[in-house]
């Protein structure tokens, strides 16, 4: 008899802690309705893409020297560089160069061994078509620079989590003077300048 | 006890001064407050829709619907519209008949509940004298509904949705039935008036909660299995890919599950407030501060009063337990089907058969406060 009021015991503690969890999950539940939705309201708002970020690639047709090092370091050898050998230049002629971003993974291999620095990336991201053929960039198209976040009066820039002060958790309605920890890297860049002038130059 | 507005008389008695017959009165009278009724019950799932939708977005920091109709609100109507024009297929091998009375037998009977809910001491359809059996009658009309759903689908996952179903709302039954039972032993009557009159007098005081705290534990828990409500949605389980009973359902016909199902929620609402918590009832006793500021019962203003403040209250009790559902759907895992047949026959069983033991003796010890 005792070992079965034991028994009911036991299982009334058990009970009770297991409401007591769920209660502990309910206040949770219900802190987070008073927090402000992280949403993101594209197209009316748009996250600034990170100075890291890897998007659609440009290209210039200029400095291009047609070495093809960005086909042989790309995974799937993606780009296409039609050039034709100038014999009294005796140097290659670039004609067309192409990528197709409907294949590209943006690893951005291809920008980090460019030995002329004739290919970049930029922080484009939105590459919908109807067609994908239209996602076969060739230079001209590559050569064009997107359109900033930050420059567009329709679009309200919310920053990343990374680019808020310290204890900030959401980017909306912050002035632009709260900035996040650390310099910026224009700053960064300037220091470079001023302190070795010399090594920037080579 | 004063009787309130009675809007039957009121009707009847301007119509047969109009020059009508008593008789034709009287059938003028008979389909309004039913279209009434079906109204408030399909409002009633439109609120519960939105709700659903924006105190979800709340707790996940999302905003939810925002531009269909200010604040979003239209969504429901989307919604509907959406599966209105979507095509209604029936499968093949299907059997055709049952396949269609299937949702019909599922939602007709939850809104024929409607028929006991009160709002008021005369704001209901009908004051049967079996009200609260009534409803736990007919809802045990919906799983056969889901059952022959399932079946006639023609299709093992859909059968076994349905055999899941069934067996949820059967064992589910048992223990919304015996914490009923113990309410209406306190009251000494099924009908839905006499137990929310019952509780009335002492404010929030004479509530039934602070009597039968375990049976409103264990009702709310029987009365989200029986809406196949998170913890309890495994019939259905949204976010997996095979819907259950429904998944062979399109257009319309999923539309009335949908419907159902949060028609049944809302009324399971409205239940928890008129078996707990005083139905219509004032959180303070207003009869007796009009009586003690001198205010006559039968003043025509302050019954008109009484009676909007009667349907709010109501409302407003039924909607804090559907924000509760909401918010538990977002907090508590979905169950396993033998977790939940566990829980429904290993425990709420014996605690409801418990709870009613000592309502019983609580009654006979203390009837004063039992109702003796």
């Amino acid at each position: 008899m005792l070992k079965f009021l034991n028994k009911i015991g036991d299982y009334a503690k058990e009970t009770l802690q297991s409401a007591r969890y769920i209660g502990q999950g309910l206040s949770v539940t219900f802190d987070h309705m008073q927090r402000r939705p992280i949403t993101v309201q594209y197209p009316y708002e748009k996250l600034i893409p990170s100075e890291r970020f890897r998007g659609r690639i440009h290209f210039e047709f200029d400095k291009c020297i047609s070495c093809e090092v960005c086909v042989r370091v790309c995974p799937i050898n993606l780009p296409v560089v039609d050039w034709e050998f100038n014999k009294e230049l005796k140097k290659k002629q670039l004609r067309h160069y192409s990528i197709d971003f409907g294949v590209c993974i943006f690893c951005a291999n291809c920008v980090e061994y460019c030995p002329t620095n004739c290919l970049s990336v930029t922080e484009e991201y939105e590459l919908s078509t109807y067609d994908r053929h239209e996602l076969n960039f060739d230079n001209v198209a590559m050569g064009r620079l997107p359109y900033k976040v930050t420059d567009d009066p329709m679009v309200t820039p919310i920053r990343e989590f990374a680019y808020l002060p310290a204890g900030t958790l959401s980017g909306h309605d912050l002035p632009a003077s709260a900035q996040r920890a650390g310099d910026r890297p224009e700053d960064v860049a300037k220091t470079l300048k001023t302190s070795s002038p010399e090594q920037s130059e080579d | 006890m004063n009787s309130g507005i009675d809007l039957q008389q009121s009707v009847i008695e301007i119509l047969s001064n109009l020059g009508l017959p008593p008789g034709v009165a009287k059938l003028v009278w008979l389909p309004l407050p039913m279209v009434l009724m079906l109204v408030t019950a399909v409002l009633g799932v439109f609120t519960g829709v939105w709700l659903e939708r924006k105190i979800s977005a709340a707790a996940q920091q999302r905003i939810g619907p925002e531009y269909i109709g200010p604040l979003g609100i239209l969504a429901p109507a989307a919604d509907g519209l959406k599966l209105l024009f979507k095509e209604d297929i029936t499968p093949g091998n299907a059997d055709a008949v049952l396949f269609t009375i299937g949702p019909a037998l599922v939602v007709i009977p939850v809104f024929l509940s409607y028929l006991v809910v009160p709002f008021g001491q005369n704001m209901l359809i009908s004051d049967l004298s079996i009200g609260v059996f009534l409803w736990i009658a007919l809802s045990s009309i919906a799983p056969i509904g889901l059952l022959m759903s399932g079946y006639a689908s023609n299709n093992k996952y859909s059968l076994l949705g349905g055999l899941r179903a069934a067996a949820q709302s059967i064992s589910y039954e048992i223990p919304l039935a015996l914490a009923v039972l113990a309410v209406v032993m306190m009251s000494n009557s099924l009908s839905t008036i006499d137990i929310v009159n019952q509780q009335s007098g002492y404010g929030i005081l004479g509530w039934n909660v602070w009597r039968q705290p375990v049976g409103l534990l264990l009702f709310w828990i029987a009365a989200l299995a029986e809406c196949e409500r998170l913890p309890f949605d495994l019939p259905e389980a949204e976010e997996e890919i095979v819907a259950g009973y429904q998944t062979e359902y399109s257009g319309m016909k999923f539309a009335l599950f949908y419907i159902g199902s949060y028609v049944n929620l809302v009324l399971s609402a409205l239940f928890v407030a008129i078996l707990y918590f005083g139905g219509w009832g004032f959180p303070v006793p207003l009869e007796q501060v009009a009586s003690l500021l001198g205010v006559s019962e039968t003043n025509a203003v302050f019954q008109v009063v009484m009676a909007a403040i009667g349907i709010v209250t109501t409302l407003l009790k039924a909607y804090f337990f559907i924000f509760l559902a909401i918010l538990l759907r977002w907090t508590v895992p979905r169950v396993r089907i033998d977790q939940l047949l566990d829980l429904g026959w290993k425990f709420l069983l014996p605690v409801g058969l418990a709870n009613l033991l000592l309502t019983a003796g609580l009654k006979l010890t203390f009837p004063f406060a039992f109702g003796g």
